[in-house]
Parts: structure tokens; sequence; C-alpha cells
């Protein structure tokens, strides 16, 4: 078949105007997909490719019970209940179906809020547990809705609560652990991009599709016995109610790795509530983040500075006159009458303010606390105890304190005497145990810790590595040290209340309050610094920390006995045997 | 049906290797037309489009079933951490200090130690 188009035919004239059609088409669908293509992809891609977002678990936090860990902070699913009124057909079963089941949960005005008619949106009830919220569902209630959120929950309730912190409501970690181990603990979310069905099911098809999955935080263990903790709590709470004190803190180390296996401080909260706190000072762990002046108990490291130096032992003599001068400044004794020639163990077991700052003379030339001596201090102090720093300890807010170099004019002969009985520095409880934990253990200072480690994907613990100790004094000195707080603690407290068969030691504090520039006359802080162990061996280092508003606490008498229950229970949990 | 001799060329070397073989190939004399060829391709792009489309669509049902097997993981895993959660409550310190058990404990009048 041949078709023939002649000329002005209107067979011709039909070709003509379909091969211009015809080109019209090429023409636009050649700008269309060619010129526009990338504008086109894009477009499609937006409406077919999804790009959603794996939210990654964060990591759960772990005590341990003895060498066991066990769950202080969890992760739990939780459902939020939320209306559409426009949808709702049975306001009355909604009402009751929702009360019933999710109880405490439900919106107090739940009624009103489904008579919202032009709103689409109505939150009935929060916090909703997996097992409630399939039971509602089970009731096929129409125009309601479950939205899926993961929330921190808190086995243990409160314990430890200032160690631990809280997750606020944008998912950052505040305060304690929670803060200081944000970014370890949360993760990092995973990204699914593909072409998605109207259901929003991912599909396979598609040249771009990422799958990247999300990475879990790390579950961290912490070296805090849940057991000690508790025990620790407890006895600060007793402590308060026989004092009648407002405030007490508590730490217990492990003076031969530096662990910390408990840290308290009363008054505290519950992390779940953290939103009903009105005071925010209660969210502070006060162990790292309330320097203060530590009083009596450094007299245990200015011993020991003066005994690494060789300028004195414990039974070298001085003749105490109940008050030294040095410079313009008079420093007396709190305790007064102990007059004559006295031991420096007799100096420290009445705590005499004037033996410790002969020692930081006799650390210059004899009668003056020359540069030499503070330089001498300083460097024990915060080169080797490492007071008035960062101990780098894994708890949020870490405040260093002061100790004021001898470069400084502050740093005079007055201010330097003033520190050889635990005025005019200010250090943190754990910068105190830590130091006094190298006194303890032989004369090492081990960084304070705790973190133990963490978990990996099977549930075991993968222990973090004791970093190396650093040499802080001579071991004969920690060891002379060590025996003297020993005799102090028998000396004064021990002999009636201690366990019969085990080796303990301690030094009282008693620090006055500085307000508005000058000490105050009606209040003091009261601390108790101590260790308990066998002869051979100290297992714990205990430091409690007590006051009140316009009250005087004493190390002896109220830091002391909350030492003494901690330290008598201590000793049937760690399971140490009594000598003979 | 009939077929010719092939003209083509063969070297003297394939022809001592071939020696005493039949090798004598036939073409075939069916010429295919225009319009079968057309339908011929027609039909294997059809084929090959009916070959992708299942291909397609069993990997889209894959990806429900896949869809379907992490749902089911994902509510699993709820499941677990709700017990975990429920497991860690029941063993919490106060939850064993209030146990019926924990009364019914009482002190020993002495402990000593195995030496």
């Amino acid at each position: 078949m041949k078709f023939e188009l002649q000329k002005g035919s209107r067979s011709r004239i039909l070709a003509a105007m379909m091969f211009a059609i015809m080109a019209l088409f090429v023409a636009r669908l050649f700008y269309l997909q060619v010129i526009r293509h990338d504008y086109y992809v894009g477009v499609a891609n937006a409406e077919q490719i999804k790009r959603l977002t794996i939210p990654s678990k964060r990591g759960l936090i772990y005590a341990l019970d003895g060498s066991n860990p066990v769950p202080l902070v969890m992760n739990q699913t939780v459902y939020t209940v939320f209306a559409d009124p426009q949808n709702v057909t049975d306001n009355q079963k909604v009402v009751d179906v929702v009360r019933q089941i999710a109880g405490g949960s439900t919106r107090s005005n739940i009624e009103a809020l489904l008579t919202m008619k032009n709103s689409r949106y109505q939150i009935l009830a929060t916090k909703v547990t997996r097992s409630q919220a399939d039971k509602i569902k089970s009731e096929n209630l129409r125009g309601i809705g479950f939205q899926e959120e993961s929330m921190r929950v808190y086995p243990e309730g409160g314990l430890a609560a200032q160690v631990l912190g809280f997750v606020d409501y944008e998912g950052i970690g505040r305060y304690g652990i929670e803060g200081k181990l944000n970014d370890r603990l949360v993760g990092e979310d995973g990204l699914l991009q593909s072409v998605t069905d109207v259901s929003d099911v991912p599909l396979t098809i598609g040249n771009n599709n990422i799958n990247k999955p999300a990475v879990d935080g790390d579950s961290v263990v912490l070296t805090i016995d849940r057991n000690i903790q508790s025990r620790v709590e407890q006895a600060l709470a007793d402590g308060l109610q026989r004092t009648g004190a407002d405030k007490a803190s508590a730490i217990v180390v492990d003076p031969q790795t530096g662990r910390i296996m408990a840290m308290a401080n009363l008054p505290s909260y519950t992390p779940a509530e953290f939103n009903k706190v009105q005071d925010a000072a209660l969210f502070n762990n006060g162990v790292v983040s309330a320097p203060y002046e530590p009083g009596s108990d450094v007299k245990t490291l200015t011993m020991a500075t003066g005994i690494d130096k060789g300028v004195v032992t414990p039974t070298s003599t001085y003749v105490n006159t109940d008050s030294i001068q040095v410079d313009d400044a008079t420093i007396s004794n709190a305790s007064l009458g102990y007059l004559g020639t006295l031991t420096f163990q007799q100096a420290l077991n009445w705590s005499l303010n004037t033996g410790f700052v002969t020692i930081a003379q006799r650390l210059g030339d004899g009668n003056n606390i020359t540069r030499e001596a503070r330089d001498t201090m300083y460097d024990y102090f915060y080169n080797r105890f490492k007071l008035g720093q960062i101990t780098g300890v894994e708890v949020d807010g870490e405040m260093a304190g002061t100790v004021i170099p001898p470069t400084e004019i502050e740093g005079n002969a007055v201010r330097y005497s003033n520190m050889a009985f635990g005025q005019g520095l200010d250090a943190t409880m754990v910068q105190v145990s830590a130091a006094f934990s190298a006194i303890v253990n032989g004369g090492k200072y081990y960084k304070p810790t705790v973190l133990a480690g963490v978990l990996d994907k099977s549930g075991s613990l993968v222990e973090n590595e004791i970093a190396a100790p650093s040499i802080a004094i001579e071991k004969s000195t920690a060891d002379q040290v060590r025996t003297m707080t020993h005799d102090v603690r028998q000396t004064l407290l021990a002999s009636q209340i201690d366990r019969q068969g085990y080796y303990m030691g301690g030094k009282t504090g008693t620090s006055q309050v500085v307000i508005n520039g000058s000490y105050a006359n009606d209040e003091a802080v009261g601390t108790y610094l101590g260790y308990g162990g066998s002869e051979d061996l100290s297992r714990y280092v205990i430091m409690i920390q007590i006051s009140a508003a316009h009250r005087v606490m004493r190390g002896a008498q109220e830091a002391g006995p909350i030492f003494t229950d901690i330290s008598n229970w201590m000793i049937d949990y760690l399971k140490i045997q009594p000598k003979g | 049906m009939s077929y010719q001799r092939t003209q083509n060329f063969v070297s003297r070397r394939q022809q001592n290797w071939s020696r005493n073989q039949n090798t004598v190939a036939f073409v075939s004399a069916i010429k295919l037309g225009p319009v079968t060829h057309t339908v011929l391709i027609a039909l294997m792009i059809t084929i090959l489009g009916l070959i992708y489309l299942t291909q397609a669509t069993r990997a889209t049902g894959y990806d429900y079933a896949t869809q379907k097997i992490d749902s089911q993981i994902a509510e699993l895993n709820i499941q677990k951490s709700d017990l975990e959660v429920e497991n860690a409550r029941l063993t919490a310190l106060e939850t064993v200090k209030n146990s019926s058990v924990a009364a019914a404990m009482t002190a020993p009048v002495s402990t000593d130690y195995a030496q």
C-alpha cells in the first residue's frame, strides 16, 4: 500500500498538522525531561522518598551490687494518648476508658478537652505504659491515637540522685553523670532514606536509598555500690534527724584504687520528678561542686608534708602557748589549755592550730613561714595532694576550689599559716578524700572516679583500667600519718564505738563559715575524715560533712557518729576479717 | 524446506583439523520480513517488561514482609525492655527491704569467721 500525499491535499495538510503537533510534543517533552530534568526529579523524590530518623537508644546507667552491675537508670517506652475531638463519637466512653485504664496519668480536664471540636489534637494522658495502651487500644475507641516515646525510669527511686542527674524534656542530660557523659550516653541517630508507599512503608526500589543504622549510646557502669550508697544515704538521714542539721554529705572511696563507692547529699530529690523540684540547688552534687574550707582535716596533710620533708616526726615536740604570732596575726587554738611541751601526735590528737603553724614555720627557717616554706606547702597541697584543682571525676558541675599560690600577694605567710590548719583555702570533699586516700594507701594519689566501665553488647562489664597513681608522699611518711590518725581516733572517740579487731583512723574538722567576708561565730561545718579496714590494708575512706544555718556543727559530735555508723556497717559488707 | 552448502572460506589449518568430520553447515533459507521482526521485538520487550515487573513486585513483596518482621522485632524489643524494667523494680533495694521475706528475717545471735 502506498500513500501519495499530493501537494495541497487534505491528507498532506493533516500530516503537516500532525507533524507540527508531534513536534510540539517532542519539544515540550524535551523541555520537561531534559532541560528541567533535575527539577522534576527533585519534585518526584520529595514526593516519593522519605527520610526517616532512626532514633538511637540512650545508654543505661548501672551501679554495682558487689561486682555485678544493676540498673539505676533505664529506658521505658511509654505512650501519649491523644484524641481528635472531631472524630470522637462517644465522649463519655472515652473518658471512662482512659480514666479507668490510665488512672493518674490522665489529664484532669479530659471532658473539656474532648468538647473542643475545633481542635484536631488534644492530649488525654501521658506516660501511659504499653500494657495500659494495649488495653485502651482493645476498646477500639474512635478518634483516639497513640504516640510512642522513650522515658528514663529509675528502678531504685531517688538513690544516688545527685550522682545520676536527669534528662530534660529535650533529651539532654543535666547534672551528674547524665550531664557529664551526655555525649557518650546519647549515641547517634541513624537515617533511613527510601522510596515509600502511601503507608510510609520503605521500599527497596530506587537508587538513592540510605540505611544507616542508629548507634546506641554507651551503657555505663558506675563504681557506686548500690548497697553502700543506700546505707550511706540512710546514715545521713539518721544523722540529720539526730542532730537537727539542714544538710549532710558523704563520700566513700576505695583508697587502693580511687574508685568512689558512694557519694550522697541530703536533702535530695527524685530524678523521675525533677520537674517538681522548687530549689535548683538540690540538683547540685555538693561533694564535687561545693568547695569549702576543710578545716582541721587538712592537718593530716600538713603533718604529712612536715614528715615527708623531714622537719618533724610524730614524736617531735614544740611548746604550746595556745597562740602563735605570724606577722601581724595572732593565731589561737580552738581547744585551749593543753599548755607546755607537746608532741605533734598530741597536737594532732587535740587538733591544736599552733602545732601546725609550727610545722609551717619549720618548713621555712624555723621561726617564719618563709617563701621556701610556702613553696613547699603549695607543692604538697596543690601539686601532690591536688587540692584546689579539678579532679576530673565524671560528675557534672565539679568546682576547682582555691589554693592561692605564694607567687600572689595574698599567698603570704598569714595565709599559709591558716592553710596549715585548713583555713584560707577552698577544696571540695572529693579532693580532700582523694588526698587523704593517698595517706591511707601508702602515698599514692589515685584520680577519683565513678566510672567502672561499660557494658558490651553481650551485657558483660568491660572495666576501665585504673589510672596509674602519682606519688604524693613517701610510703614511710604515709604509714606514720596513718598510724597517727589511728591514734587520734583511739584517743578521742573510738575505743568504745569501733568494731573490735579492725583498724580505723580519722580526723575531725570543724570549719567556720565565711559569711559576708568574715568568719561567722554562730555557724560551722562539721566534718569527719576517716578510714577503716585491717591493719595491713585500709579498705575504705569515708568523709562526712554536716551543716545547719546559724548552728555550729562539730566534727566529733555531729559528723563522727555518722562515720562510725557507716564504718561499722562496711566491715560486715566488705567481709573484712578481724585481727586475732 | 531446503538447505544449500555454505560458501564460507575455511582455512587449510581448519580443514586439516576437521578432516574426516562432517563439517557441512546449512543456512536457513527462510527470510523474516519487517512485520515479523517488529512483532518479535515487541514480544521480547513485553517479556522483558513482564520479567521486570515480576521481579519488582516480588522485591516489593519482600519489603512488606521485612517491614512486618521489623515491626514484630520492635514490638518484642519493647516488651523485653518492659520486662527488664519490671525485673529491676522487683529486685530494687526498696522492694526487697519491704518484701515479706525480708520482714520474716531475723538477726543472728552471733557470728564468727571461719579461719
